[in-house]
């Protein structure tokens, strides 16, 4: 009989946030580790510094005095002063970071680090009396957390054994051994359904939906983790009948009327995030959905016999 | 909203408030004919001439009568306190108070004809000539500073209520014994003990004087209600309409019985507690005490009896609150900044556990936070007892009301508040009948009672230790000589000197207390509290003039506390564990309000703060938290007990900031201090509100006879009921670990606008929409305008 393996202290991923109170990201209060780097590129993506893999500096143009000690202190050369304000080479920058350290005005700071799963686990601990209270965990968002498995696995882990309730927030997008393997230590997943259509899919997000939506049956029908769905509406790309219909009918119909489905309607507060990441053209626009639209898509989803919320 | 709650709501909307001599006139006439007498007795006869001659009046559609001043939303000038020089009389009226041009004259003419001794000119007797105390007095440390001997901080009070000023003291009189038991009994008492009392024993002529005075405040007290019952009957008579003339016939009857009689109705019931409340005006800090719990039973009786509907227990609980948003105070220029706005804390205090330990929750309950609800006024406040068996719908409730902006409820944990008590020898079953009196001291009805003196401004402590023990504003010694800091090798050696300073500081603000308290005493004895308390009558002595069965008579208040805590980890690290500057130059840089040192206040900033859930920095604060309580319970008060600790801000933070120069947490000179007591400094804080509730869990508040944290939310965070149902767990495991209060503001337009504009303030700003989360001062211009449109949006 194998003993139980010993924890790995040594996995480590790259992480951009750790936010505490997340109060919408599953049940009861939550702490909520974002992990940086995505396969999918979704054209409206609200937190675009989470998409690559590495570490990233964000730069405010407004608080630049152009000053240029980040282009004295930057090893790869990335940076040069251009009209007064400071401009970065994105094709050079490796994210070290020490521009955001001597910056003086704060108008660079540097997004994402590298953590090891012990050092994230002892953080999320901090508040584990927040979470026996009120029937709250762990959740890891991102970034997709499965393209890091081994470090969202172990973070998981970790969570189980200290008896924290734990929720996976993902595109689904990975292979079905490799979400299994994280999803083992998982006890609800929220999971998006960003388009029905397999070339609209691939057209949205980079990626095709195939994948997706097996493994979504996959999770619901094989290991019987309670999922939650989270469908974003993006007026122009998503919104149309067709698709919505499709949707509400592959949650109730291919998974479960008992899924719980979350509206999520686009806003625009990621472009000023794509702007400071040097994004610039990168941004996308649409107008917000109506309310009332909003409204419209709920009631087909509830026609199908689901529960649904807006927001949040 | 009903049409008689809209009309009575559009008069207590009052652009200028008008400032009136009328009672100030009766009192000095009544203070110069009894001259000689004793003070007690003179000070009942002041209450005698008010409630006798004071014009009265009822207001079209008031269910509940008693005006609080001689106009509508008037303010009477107060005797007692100070006098209004005319000089303050010009900053009233720029500050957008009305006072009739004649008034204004005649003040200064009742001035010249005869002024009683006020309570700043016996401290100023004590203190001016006091070598160690004057230098004090004009420092600060204790707010406000005294410019003069005679004057004190300048300007005395303008205050409405009918009874004795000037209302310091924290307290909760035995309101249930006037509503249950009526004043015919308790003056029958007094006068029965009056009979029975003989000249042979010590202190019996004193006694004789005190229940004489007993006796003749409550009767004034009937007169008045029955000047309001012949009133209400005149209206009666001459009133056309059919609905208004039977509610004033209404009014005219509960007149008559109370507050002499048990109130026999929920409707008599607040009509007696209303005049009762009159006459414990003025006071910012007049307490309800434990409203639900002795109103619930009235209001039971009558709806079995089908004489009351829950909507019209509702709209007399809304006409309370409307009423006493007509009780308003004012106070000179100086102390206006100290309490900003017409601040005031009328504490309605519900919920929690009844003596026996079991929920106290009840119909009132409800109905009281609903009352907030509908009327949408700031006054009175309300504070939510929560134990573990706080019903989590009533939370909801609470939280519904917290959502609509009024930053009330306050939620304050009854394990804590408790405990306070326990620790200090009170039995468990007396303990939890504890009342909230002011913003959140709390007290035991009928037995104890606080002077409310003294904000004690830390971080001014600490630049007088940097600076050599001498006060940098008025260049006077005020604390022993700090000597070379270069002689201080450690952090440890640091901090026991910062220490040995403090207390000396605490030792002098002890004496100030002392002293104010002991004119107090002298100064205000008042027979009409003093009978409302515990052995009111059998003991014989103002409630000031003795021990009572609690004593917590004085408290010493840290403000900015949090500051030094941050302060102290910036030594700690940058000057011993680093090496990165020393003392000296720390103090230089301090001294040069960080100008020429910007790298090095960076360097002090990036020091961890208090809030974020940091041990390092978390530890130093609980540390000075527990050296605060232990100090002061070791300095003794004039009632032979020591003084307790307390640690309230109230707005004190801003004053206090602007005495206070440059503080080594990276803090620029006279810039505000930190908020609340175990608030963070803003926006030091940016890991969220369980991190910061982590931190102040850190730090041990059973000692405390109360603490303060204030939090913010957008209105995001509490939009579904699930959302609500999130802040209540919150709340629960932060009085599970000991915490005592908690305070949600629902961030407005203003401050957004405001972060816009100093986004450092407000850096822990967070907004969610739509599964996004940021921080505000994060978001694009554009964006930020978005957010604030929608916050508008939210809030109605």
């Amino acid at each position: 009989m194998a003993l139980p393996r010993a924890m790995d202290s040594s996995v480590s991923g790259t992480i951009f946030n750790v936010q505490g109170y997340s109060i919408h990201d599953g049940p009861g209060i939550r702490t909520t580790v974002f992990v940086q780097g995505c396969p999918l590129t979704c054209s409206w993506c609200q937190n675009p510094e989470s998409q690559l893999r590495q570490p990233q500096i964000f730069f405010d143009r407004d608080k630049c005095q152009g000053c240029g000690k980040c282009v004295a202190v930057c090893a790869e050369a990335a940076i040069s002063l251009v009209d007064g304000k400071s401009l970065t080479d994105r094709a050079l920058c490796i994210g070290q970071g020490d521009c955001a350290t001597v910056c003086p005005n704060d108008a660079r700071s540097l997004i994402g680090r590298s953590a090891t799963a012990a050092e994230i686990f002892e953080e999320l601990s901090a508040d584990a009396i927040f979470y026996r209270q009120s029937g709250g965990g762990v959740t890891i968002s991102g970034g997709e957390p499965l393209a890091q498995p081994a470090f969202a696995r172990e973070i998981f882990k970790r969570c189980k054994d200290a008896g924290f309730h734990t929720t996976l927030d993902t595109s689904g997008f990975a292979k079905w051994e490799v979400a299994k393997s994280v999803l083992d230590y998982v006890d609800l997943v929220l999971y998006d359904f960003k388009h029905m259509d397999a070339q609209s899919h691939k057209r949205l997000t980079g990626v095709s939906n195939e994948l997706i939506l097996d493994n979504a049956k996959r999770i619901h029908h094989e290991l019987g983790i309670a999922l939650w769905a989270r469908v974003p509406i993006i007026p122009g790309h998503n919104d149309g009948p067709d698709n919505v219909a499709a949707t509400a009918r592959f949650i109730a119909e291919e998974l479960s009327p008992e899924i719980p489905v979350n509206l999520n309607a686009y806003h625009p507060f990621g472009e000023s995030k794509h702007e400071r990441l040097g994004r610039a053209n990168a941004t996308f626009s649409t107008a917000p959905p109506s309310e009332a639209r909003v409204a419209e898509i709920a009631a087909v989803f509830r026609a199908h016999g689901l529960t649904v919320a807006i927001g949040g | 909203m009903n049409n008689r709650l809209q009309q009575l709501l559009a008069k207590v909307v009052v652009d200028r408030y008008p400032i009136c001599i009328e009672k100030l006139k009766l009192v000095l006439a009544s203070l110069e004919a009894s001259q000689g007498q004793p003070q007690i007795l003179r000070r009942a006869k002041c209450i005698e001439a008010v409630l006798d001659q004071i014009p009265i009046f009822i207001d079209p559609g008031e269910l509940i009568v008693g005006n609080a001043a001689s106009q509508s939303m008037g303010l009477e000038i107060d005797a007692e306190y100070s006098n209004w020089s005319q000089t303050e009389i010009d900053l009233l009226k720029a500050d957008g108070f009305s006072i009739a041009p004649e008034d204004e004259v005649a003040l200064q003419a009742l001035y010249q004809r005869y002024t009683p001794r006020t309570m700043v000119q016996a401290v100023g007797e004590f203190v001016g000539d006091d070598e160690r105390l004057w230098p004090f007095m004009q420092s600060g440390v204790v707010l406000p500073p005294w410019t003069s001997k005679t004057g004190g901080s300048g300007g005395g009070y303008a205050q409405s209520g009918l009874g004795l000023g000037p209302g310091f003291y924290l307290m909760g009189v035995d309101i249930p014994a006037v509503i249950q038991g009526g004043l015919n009994k308790l003056i029958a008492e007094a006068e029965a003990e009056l009979g029975a009392l003989r000249f042979t024993e010590a202190g019996a002529p004193e006694k004789a004087v005190y229940l004489k005075s007993v006796i003749l405040a409550n009767k004034a007290l009937l007169r008045f209600a029955g000047r309001f019952a012949a009133l209400a009957a005149d209206l009666a008579q001459v009133e056309a309409d059919p609905v208004r003339k039977s509610e004033l016939q209404q009014i005219a009857a509960a007149c008559a019985r109370v507050p002499a009689e048990p109130a026999q109705t929920f409707r008599e019931a607040v009509q007696a507690f209303w005049f009762l409340f009159l006459l414990l005006n003025p006071s910012p800090t007049a307490a309800a005490g434990r409203f639900d719990q002795y109103m619930d039973p009235l209001y039971q009786r009558d709806l079995a009896a089908g004489r009351i509907t829950r909507d019209e227990a509702l709209e007399l609980l809304a006409c309370l609150r409307i009423k006493d948003m007509q009780l308003n105070r004012v106070s000179g220029a100086n102390n206006r900044k100290k309490n900003a706005g017409l601040a005031k804390w009328h504490n309605w205090t519900i919920g929690g556990q009844t003596a026996d330990g079991r929920d106290a929750t009840n119909d009132i309950t409800y109905l009281v936070l609903e009352a907030a609800q509908l009327t949408r006024i700031p006054h009175h406040t309300i504070t939510l007892r929560v134990h573990q068996g706080t019903p989590e719908a009533l939370m909801m409730k609470a939280l519904e009301v917290v959502r609509t902006g009024l930053g009330m409820p306050a939620f304050v944990g009854d394990d804590s508040y408790i405990q306070f008590f326990v620790g200090n020898g009170v039995p468990l079953e007396e303990a939890r009948e504890y009342i909230l009196t002011g913003c959140l001291d709390a007290n035991l009805p009928g037995k104890s009672r606080t002077a409310a003196i003294g904000m004690f401004i830390v971080p001014l402590v600490l630049e007088i230790f940097f600076n050599d023990g001498v006060d940098p504003k008025t260049g006077l010694r005020i604390g022993p000589p700090t000597g070379d800091l270069n002689r201080l090798h450690s952090y440890d050696e640091f901090v026991a000197a910062f220490k040995q300073h403090l207390a000396h500081f605490m030792a002098l603000a002890a004496e100030k207390d002392n002293i104010e308290l002991s004119v107090l005493r002298d100064s205000f004895p008042d027979p009409f509290r003093s009978a409302l308390m515990q052995d009111g009558i059998k003991s014989g002595r103002d409630v000031l003039d003795r021990t009572m069965p609690f004593d917590n008579g004085a408290v010493l208040n840290p403000v900015g506390m949090i500051n030094v805590a941050d302060s102290l980890a910036v030594v700690k690290s940058l000057v011993y564990e680093q090496q990165h500057c020393s003392l000296a130059e720390l103090r230089s840089a301090l001294a040069a309000d960080w100008t020429g040192y910007e790298s090095l206040r960076t360097d002090c900033l990036a020091v961890p703060k208090y809030g974020n859930g940091k041990a390092y920095v978390d530890t130093i604060a609980a540390d000075l938290y527990r050296f605060w309580a232990e100090t002061t319970t070791s300095l003794p008060t004039i009632y032979g007990v020591v003084h307790q600790p307390t640690a309230i801000s109230i707005t004190s933070h801003q004053p206090g900031g602007a005495l206070t120069g440059a503080t080594p947490d990276g803090r620029f000179a006279h810039e505000i201090l930190a908020d609340g007591t175990v608030s963070p400094m803003q926006g030091a804080d940016t890991q969220g509100p369980t991190r910061l509730l982590g931190s102040a869990m850190t730090i041990d508040q059973d000692p405390y006879q109360a603490t303060l944290l204030n939090m913010k939310l957008h209105p995001s965070a509490l939009k579904s009921e699930n959302d609500l149902h999130k802040v209540s767990a919150l709340i629960r495991t932060y009085f599970s670990q000991g915490g005592k209060h908690v305070q949600f503001n629902v961030v407005d337009r203003e401050t957004l606008i405001d972060a816009q504009v100093r986004p450092e303030k407000h850096r822990n700003l967070s907004v969610r929409v739509a599964g996004y989360s940021a921080y505000f001062v994060q978001l694009g211009r554009g964006m930020q305008d978005e957010v604030i449109k929608r916050t508008e949006h939210t809030q109605c």
